[in-house]
């Protein structure tokens, strides 16, 4: 009986030692970092659902190096026997990454809400100028390359919009910055040839107050053409009587001159002559070359300004055949045949004919 | 004693059979390496990027289970392995998902570039019989100016089309067809304008 117990005992003691050693094997496993593994990857993930790869690239490709570390040494740790790995640097390396991970979000939020008020405003400050330029250069003679640049410009914002859209915010960025490069530079082109044309303005102004005077004084018809307004004013007594939409030369924008450069002459002129069942119908011709057409003539041929083969040219007309609504004279003024009736009929040979590049100066201009 | 040594071997075998016999699934993780690898080449990042993000974030979560498991005394990877499987199943259906969306993204091209032919071919014939009303030369010049545009843009597209870049050719010919159709509207408002008058 005795011996049955000693045998007991001894199972006992010696299961007991072997659940202690097993306990003891077990315990000193070492303990992998899984958990900062795990926060690490979701924080990756929820870095690239910000697009932190586009707008925070650094950070997140810093995130992804130590994260690709940790899985790293984590595989190299597991490779040893059991009781010799070591996970410190596997865990620190998660542990970055989950930083970076999370500063690459903030940079990353940061950085797309920034764009897209930045975007939004580039947007439409742009199409602001698409319109400004449409309301004040679509009807002037611009160089084909500046035309080419709006073309393109609006082209580009075209696209930036659609990329915007998409929340594409690098690309929109990049073809928003083409837009601007092209659109402004054709609008600072564009005004300058305008502020360059308006230095005779004084001179224009000069010539105005001068016709309207003169059809005061002498109770009598002037006519006065705004070229960029393409109008024809015919005042009687000093008072604007009548108001008729003219067609002008192509190279309307700038005085005439010499023969064939198709540009309608500024100055102050009178009819000479009066001719109907022309080819443009009734026909009222001006006294072009005047003496300071001539005079500026010869001073810009002596210049080298103009070839020296070069006529001064004549032959300028008020007439019919008008209505098309393109420049497309040779330099004449035209008029629709019904309107240039009424001229024709009130017009005399003597009648100033006063021909200014615009009424308005540029200020007035462009705060219309 | 002879029954105390057999149960002492078999305590033994059983706790190295238990502690190795889990053997890392590495077929199968080949196969989804594979399966993401065929899911890149067929440009799944640019059609889905979503869902190929996803794959690649499953992929990873379970390669940390299987280091997990790779950690421990008694391996278990079974679980692994089923979600191996299933993550497998997924991946190549978003091969297939990424050819169908590809497909899609060529036929919206192609009916794009079909519209805007016919677009760009209408704003020629109302090109002509624009009013050269007040507007003036100037604005034709304009419109016929973007009009080239438009036509280069749609050359741009084509090439993209043909390179087999679908998604930069759409986004291309997108903003073409927009501007186009804003130009026919132009034209046809100004033609109306006239005809009014």
């Amino acid at each position: 009986m005795k011996r049955i117990y000693i045998k007991i005992l001894f199972f006992v003691i010696v299961a007991g030692l072997l659940g202690f050693i097993v306990y003891l094997l077990i315990s000193y496993i070492p303990k992998p970092p899984a958990k900062e593994i795990d926060n690490a990857r979701i924080a990756l993930s929820k870095a690239f659902k910000s697009k932190a790869d586009t707008y925070s690239k650094q950070l997140y490709g810093e995130a992804k190096a130590n994260y690709d570390s940790a899985m790293f040494n984590w595989r190299k740790e597991n490779a040893k026997f059991i009781y010799f790995r070591k996970y410190d640097k596997v865990s620190r390396f998660a542990k970055q990454s989950t930083n970076k991970a999370k500063q690459a979000i903030e940079a990353s939020t940061l950085s797309t809400s920034t764009y897209k008020v930045k975007l939004n405003d580039k947007i439409n400050k742009l199409n602001k100028l698409v319109e400004s330029i449409s309301t004040f250069f679509n009807r002037y003679p611009l160089p084909s390359e500046t035309r080419n640049s709006i073309s393109t410009g609006k082209f580009y914002l075209k696209e930036a919009e659609i990329d915007y859209s998409k929340g594409q915010f690098i690309p929109a960025n990049k073809k928003l910055n083409s837009a601007e490069d092209m659109l402004s530079s054709a609008y600072d082109k564009a005004y300058s040839d305008l502020e360059r044309y308006f230095k005779y303005y004084p001179q224009w102004k000069r010539w105005t107050e001068a016709a309207v005077k003169e059809s005061k004084n002498n109770q009598s018809y002037s006519i006065l053409v705004d070229k960029l307004s393409r109008k024809c004013y015919v005042y009687y007594n000093g008072i604007k009587k009548y108001e008729f939409d003219v067609e002008l030369g192509r190279n309307w924008m700038g005085d005439k001159k010499k023969m064939g450069d198709k540009a309608t002459p500024e100055g102050m002129y009178r009819i000479i002559n009066k001719y109907s069942g022309t080819k443009y119908n009734n026909a009222l011709l001006i006294d072009y070359p005047n003496e300071e057409d001539k005079t500026r003539f010869n001073r810009e041929k002596a210049k080298g300004l103009i070839p020296t083969t070069a006529k001064i040219g004549g032959g300028i007309e008020i007439h019919g055949s008008g209505g098309k609504g393109v420049d497309w004279t040779e330099g004449c003024i035209a008029l629709e045949d019904n309107e240039m009736e009424v001229i024709y009929r009130i017009a005399a040979v003597g009648t100033p004919v006063t021909i200014v590049g615009s009424i308005k100066n540029l200020q007035q201009i462009f705060t219309r | 004693m002879k029954n105390k040594v057999f149960m002492g071997l078999a305590a033994i075998v059983m706790v190295a059979f238990l502690s190795s016999c889990g053997t890392v699934p590495q077929a199968q993780i080949d196969a989804v390496n594979v399966s993401i690898d065929s899911a890149a080449k067929v440009e799944a990042g640019t059609y889905l990027p979503t869902e190929f993000a996803a794959v690649q974030d499953s992929m990873k979560a379970i390669m940390a289970d299987v280091e997990v498991q790779k950690s421990k005394l008694f391996k278990k990877f079974g679980p692994a392995k089923m979600k191996l499987e299933a993550l497998l199943v997924q991946t190549n259906g978003l091969v297939a998902n990424t050819a169908v969306k590809k497909e899609e993204v060529k036929k919206e091209v192609e009916t794009t570039l079909t519209d805007i032919k016919t677009v760009i071919e209408e704003n020629g014939k109302l090109f002509k019989k624009a009013p050269r009303g007040k507007e003036g030369a100037a604005v034709l010049e304009q419109i016929k100016t973007e009009m080239a545009t438009i036509d280069a843009a749609v050359v741009e597209a084509q090439a993209s089309y043909d390179k087999g870049t679908y998604m930069d050719a759409l986004n291309k010919i997108k903003a073409a067809k927009e501007r186009a159709t804003g130009i026919n509207t132009e034209l046809k408002d100004a033609i109306a304008k006239v005809k009014r008058r």
